[in-house]
């Protein structure tokens, strides 16, 4: 799970000479971009089904995300297929009065389209948490060790590279077995392993900018170190961050459901795209029913599509080079 | 060039060293109050409290840690991971087999990855928007989006079963599976050549998608970068054919960034392909240490995350060599 953000050399860093006019030509940009649009579409889909999808889709078929229907399972343990009304009570013919499962049933006999739907609430949650967190904490260092330079930045460079080197799956689950699993847990870990792409792009670009006549000029009129971070050198970082910040987000999504899919994500009976679609490939269920494994892995695919075109589309929109 | 290169290898070591110290306190320090000590481990549940210290003082866990970590450390070097707990074997026994699939698989897949990229990604950099780049492009967003924890199934389903009852609103909406492909079952390139290809291709292809798409996206950007260089259009004024410029004179200049990204991946990949070894059931690295993790195997787990540290330092300080040595503009930047 590697972010590939090697596969779009920077030096796209915006050195713009006012950066509202940057802003206001980049939301024109993105605006015109039918990529960008379809992708903020389906990302607003997302965060509707996140916060009101799963309650609605609950309240509406009257299945609960958690609960276990028997007479959703066929008498030989199949789960019923998409639109599939409940079984009767020896499970070989369809009750027409049965209630519907419009996704259809898991091997537990809950319905899909529930815990799909509350399943967004825990990757967008995780994700854009653990992407804060390892924003906060790589902004931060990145800032300091390209402004102070000198051993702050050995440090700070040696811990990332460090940091890099390690499997961090397999780390991932070591320290998922070792702390214990749980939410909080599995943020803590995925910003473990996320904190060092913002470090080390914060720090390249500080580097490169607190050389400029800009930086010089602010602190020949008397700027304190702190303004010249937040207020001179800070700015300067967003637009990579932006880009940058889209693809960790969907890489945590990944990230989080990889930890699932291994077991040491969010425990069950909450549901989560990556326990779904493990329950389905473990169980083996997956092999007579695929669409066990389709429901969770298009959400996902969507998801991380939505993400990586916007990505791709406030890149282009930043680039100064671009075009209109 | 030999200082920079001097001073790279000493950093790697140092890395080496931080790493083999974190793996050892969580899975050795840490991990002793949070589960059974590895004294108890290893004398077994019948075994009496004064069995458990024997076994403790020979192992040298009532030694200080700071003493403990060095023996700790004294083994690695010698090679020596100890014994694993669950398959009472010592672990470089299970860890060298295990490299030598998960070597297989990246090594196969990264050829399968580059034959699918070079083309398509130069072909999207020589004529952009044309409809070839814009289904290439396509591909990858699509090949980037898909997790391959997800892949690895399906493909598996597609190539390698035959459903028994394949259902999705009554009908298969995929032509149903055919067992083209095995999906499980690992023969090594020593035993038979053809039924180790033959096992692997499914695997190959799975690990390939999701890389294909990075390197189609990085090698379309790099090409177009060089296509508007004045040397390539002196080049074509010269006469030279298009192909010609695309090999001789763009690829010799893609040639490093392309080395760099491929070592990186390559040993990231050979830390652990952990989604498809699992699905597969190669007994690789990823493999190896996701087992042991569930069986709290700690020499295992240790010495997995160890090797995989170890492979991935290294690969990186061989990469950033090839990169002085393939672009001279490097080995005169006095702080690269």
């Amino acid at each position: 799970m590697t972010i590939d953000h090697r596969a779009d050399p920077p030096g796209a860093a915006p050195v713009a000479a006012r950066p509202a006019g940057l802003r206001a030509t980049a939301l024109r940009r993105l605006r015109r971009d039918p990529a960008s649009i379809f992708a903020a579409c389906l990302l607003l889909l997302l965060v509707l089904a996140a916060l009101i999808g799963g309650p609605l889709a609950a309240t509406l078929t009257g299945h609960s995300p958690i609960a276990q229907y028997p007479d959703a399972l066929h008498s030989d343990g199949l789960p019923i297929g998409f639109f599939s009304r409940t079984l009767n009570a020896t499970g070989t013919a369809t009750n027409p009065h049965g209630s519907l499962f419009i996704l259809g049933a898991d091997q537990l006999g809950r319905d899909q389209l529930v815990r799909v739907l509350y399943g967004a609430r825990i990757s967008l949650l995780v994700a854009t948490s653990a992407t804060a967190l390892a924003l906060v904490i790589g902004v931060s260092l990145g800032l300091l060790a390209g402004y102070l330079g000198g051993w702050v930045d050995a440090v700070v460079s040696r811990m990332t590279e460090t940091a890099m080197a390690f499997p961090n799956v397999l780390l991932g689950v070591g320290l998922a077995i070792v702390i214990g699993p749980g939410l909080l847990n599995v943020v803590i870990i995925i910003t473990l392993f996320t904190w060092y792409y913002p470090a080390r792009i914060v720090r390249g670009t500080t580097t490169a900018t607190k050389k400029m006549t800009f930086v010089a000029a602010a602190r020949a009129l008397g700027a304190r170190p702190r303004r010249l971070l937040v207020v001179h050198l800070l700015p300067q970082v967003y637009g990579p961050l932006l880009v940058y910040a889209t693809s960790i987000i969907a890489n945590n999504i990944i990230f989080e459901a990889g930890l699932s899919y291994l077991g040491v994500g969010v425990p069950p009976p909450t549901p989560s795209w990556g326990q779904m679609l493990s329950d389905a490939v473990t169980s083996g269920m997956y092999q007579t029913d695929i669409g066990l494994a389709l429901v969770p892995g298009v959400a996902l695919v969507m998801t991380m599509l939505a993400f990586n075109l916007l990505g791709d589309g406030i890149r282009d929109a930043l680039d100064p080079k671009g075009r209109r | 060039m030999i200082r920079l290169a001097g001073t790279r290898i000493l950093g790697a070591l140092v890395q080496i060293l931080v790493v083999t110290l974190l793996a050892w306190l969580l899975f050795y320090v840490i991990a002793r109050f949070t589960g059974a000590s590895p004294a108890e481990r290893i004398a077994g549940k019948t075994a009496s409290p004064a069995q458990i210290a024997l076994v403790a003082k020979n192992l040298g866990l009532n030694q200080p840690y700071w003493k403990q970590y060095l023996i700790f450390l004294g083994r690695m070097v010698r090679g020596n991971f100890g014994f694993s707990y669950v398959q009472s074997r010592p672990v470089a026994q299970i860890l060298w087999p295990a490299l030598r699939a998960t070597t297989s698989l990246v090594l196969g897949a990264a050829v399968v990855w580059l034959a699918i990229a070079v083309p398509i990604g130069a072909y999207g950099g020589l004529r952009p928007r044309s409809f070839g780049d814009v289904a290439g492009r396509v591909l990858a967003i699509l090949g980037m989006s898909i997790p391959v924890f997800w892949l690895a199934p399906v493909i598996a389903y597609q190539f390698g079963y035959e459903p028994t009852q394949g259902r999705l609103f009554g009908l298969h909406i995929l032509p149903v599976g055919t067992q083209l492909f095995p999906i499980t079952g690992y023969v090594d390139f020593g035993q038979n050549p053809a039924q180790w290809a033959y096992h692997l291709i499914l695997p190959w292809v799975t690990l390939a998608v999701g890389f294909a798409a990075v390197y189609i996206r990085f090698l379309r950007t790099l090409t177009a970068e060089q296509l508007a260089e004045d040397y390539t259009r002196t080049a074509r004024a010269k006469g030279a054919s298009t192909a010609r410029v695309l090999i001789q004179h763009v690829g010799r200049n893609v040639l490093p960034p392309v080395t760099v990204l491929l070592g990186a991946d390559v040993a990231t990949a050979l830390t652990g392909v952990f989604f498809v070894e699992t699905v597969f059931a190669i007994p690789g690295i990823g493999y190896t240490g996701l087992s042991a993790i569930e069986n709290l195997d700690y020499p295992v787990i240790t010495a997995v995350i160890i090797v995989a540290a170890v492979i991935a330092v290294i690969a990186n300080t061989v990469v950033d060599i090839a990169h002085m040595a393939l672009d001279p503009r490097i080995r005169h930047v006095p702080d690269a």
